[in-house]
């Protein structure tokens, strides 16, 4: 891709990303909210976070190519979870989940899956 | 933050590849400041993906901020203009995790402490991309294992939020609804559409469990 082109693709992702990001802060800080946009809100936390999870640990090899390989990430999740409630540390479930899925990457690639 | 450089250096390393100078990945990373975004963009410039298609799957997976965005506004009623502007041009996915549990459980939890947050987390975020720009092709590492740090982020993130049936059923629904997209090949909106379904599963089953208990 040429430098120019880049730069045009910088600005086509920029420009949406951008009222995405003010645009609704913006229009519903002054509003009265009814109750059940008020509920609605507060329910984005645990859905938007189960389904960044989500989209990350299901794979297409899941489903497609190979089953087994597609389990790594499910797996390493599962050791996440708990370390994720003893601790309550981010940077502890970071290092988790980094080591349990390099382990079973590598027990994986050893096994021949 | 420090999540942020476990996977803002690999992020460097893979602009570098497709010409991405220091400077200029700390320019897009303070400007579009997408983890999920700027991790797409090399392979598809990469394979060749035509601009419009580009644009559109990350414009896809980017839309999940405008339900970030719409969280916040009870929080900023009475903060002004230029400071809930850059307050919200600068919210990503963890430090929305980590400003929501913040306004959740400490009430002297405020606007100002909130922007800094993100501008902290942008200002790592900026710096690990250019030195992993920087260090280009001289490193080799394992990107799929430190991509998954942020995975776990968000799933310790996630924990910190299922503390009601509600948000039990939220957090099933949106699973399952990821899952079933991505299986249609709907990947792209999988993320904004999976949560939204979570959301309208979680507003009726409090409707059902409220009429049952009343």
């Amino acid at each position: 891709m040429q430098g120019h082109s880049f730069w045009l693709l910088y600005i086509l992702l920029l420009v949406p990303m951008l009222i995405f990001r003010v645009v609704p802060l913006l229009a519903l800080k002054h509003r009265d909210l009814p109750p059940k946009v008020r509920a609605a809100l507060g329910l984005i936390p645990a859905a938007a976070f189960a389904a960044l999870v989500a989209n990350d640990i299901m794979q297409t090899d899941l489903w497609t190519g190979d089953p087994l390989a597609g389990l790594v990430p499910v797996a390493a999740i599962l050791v996440v979870i708990p370390v994720a409630k003893r601790s309550g540390s981010l940077v502890w479930s970071a290092v988790a989940g980094m080591l349990a899925y390099a382990c079973l990457s590598y027990a994986g690639a050893s096994l021949g899956w | 933050m420090l999540g942020y450089v476990a996977i803002g250096v690999p992020c460097g390393v893979m602009e570098n590849e497709i010409g991405i100078g220091p400077l200029s990945a700390f320019l897009i990373s303070c400007t579009f400041y997408s983890g999920a975004g700027q991790f797409m963009m090399s392979p598809l410039i990469i394979s060749g993906t035509p601009l419009a298609s580009i644009a559109l799957s990350i414009g896809l997976v980017s839309s999940r901020q405008m339900l970030y965005s719409a969280a916040f506004s009870p929080f900023f009623a009475s903060v002004r203009k230029r400071l809930s502007v850059l307050f919200a041009a600068t919210v990503t996915d963890e430090s929305f995790g980590v400003n929501m549990e913040r306004y959740g459980s400490d009430g002297a939890w405020d606007e100002r402490r909130a922007t800094l947050v993100n501008v902290f987390s942008m200002l790592s975020w900026a710096s690990s991309n250019a030195i992993g720009s920087a260090l280009g092709s001289v490193v080799d590492l394992p990107l799929d294992v430190m991509s998954f740090g942020m995975t776990s982020i968000f799933a310790c993130l996630l924990v910190g939020q299922l503390d009601n049936a509600t948000a039990a059923v939220v957090c099933i629904v949106s699973f399952i609804a990821v899952g079933l997209l991505k299986l249609a090949g709907a990947g792209g909106v999988a993320i904004f559409a999976g949560a939204l379904a979570g959301i309208i599963a979680g507003l009726v089953f409090e409707g059902v469990a409220g009429h049952a208990g009343a």
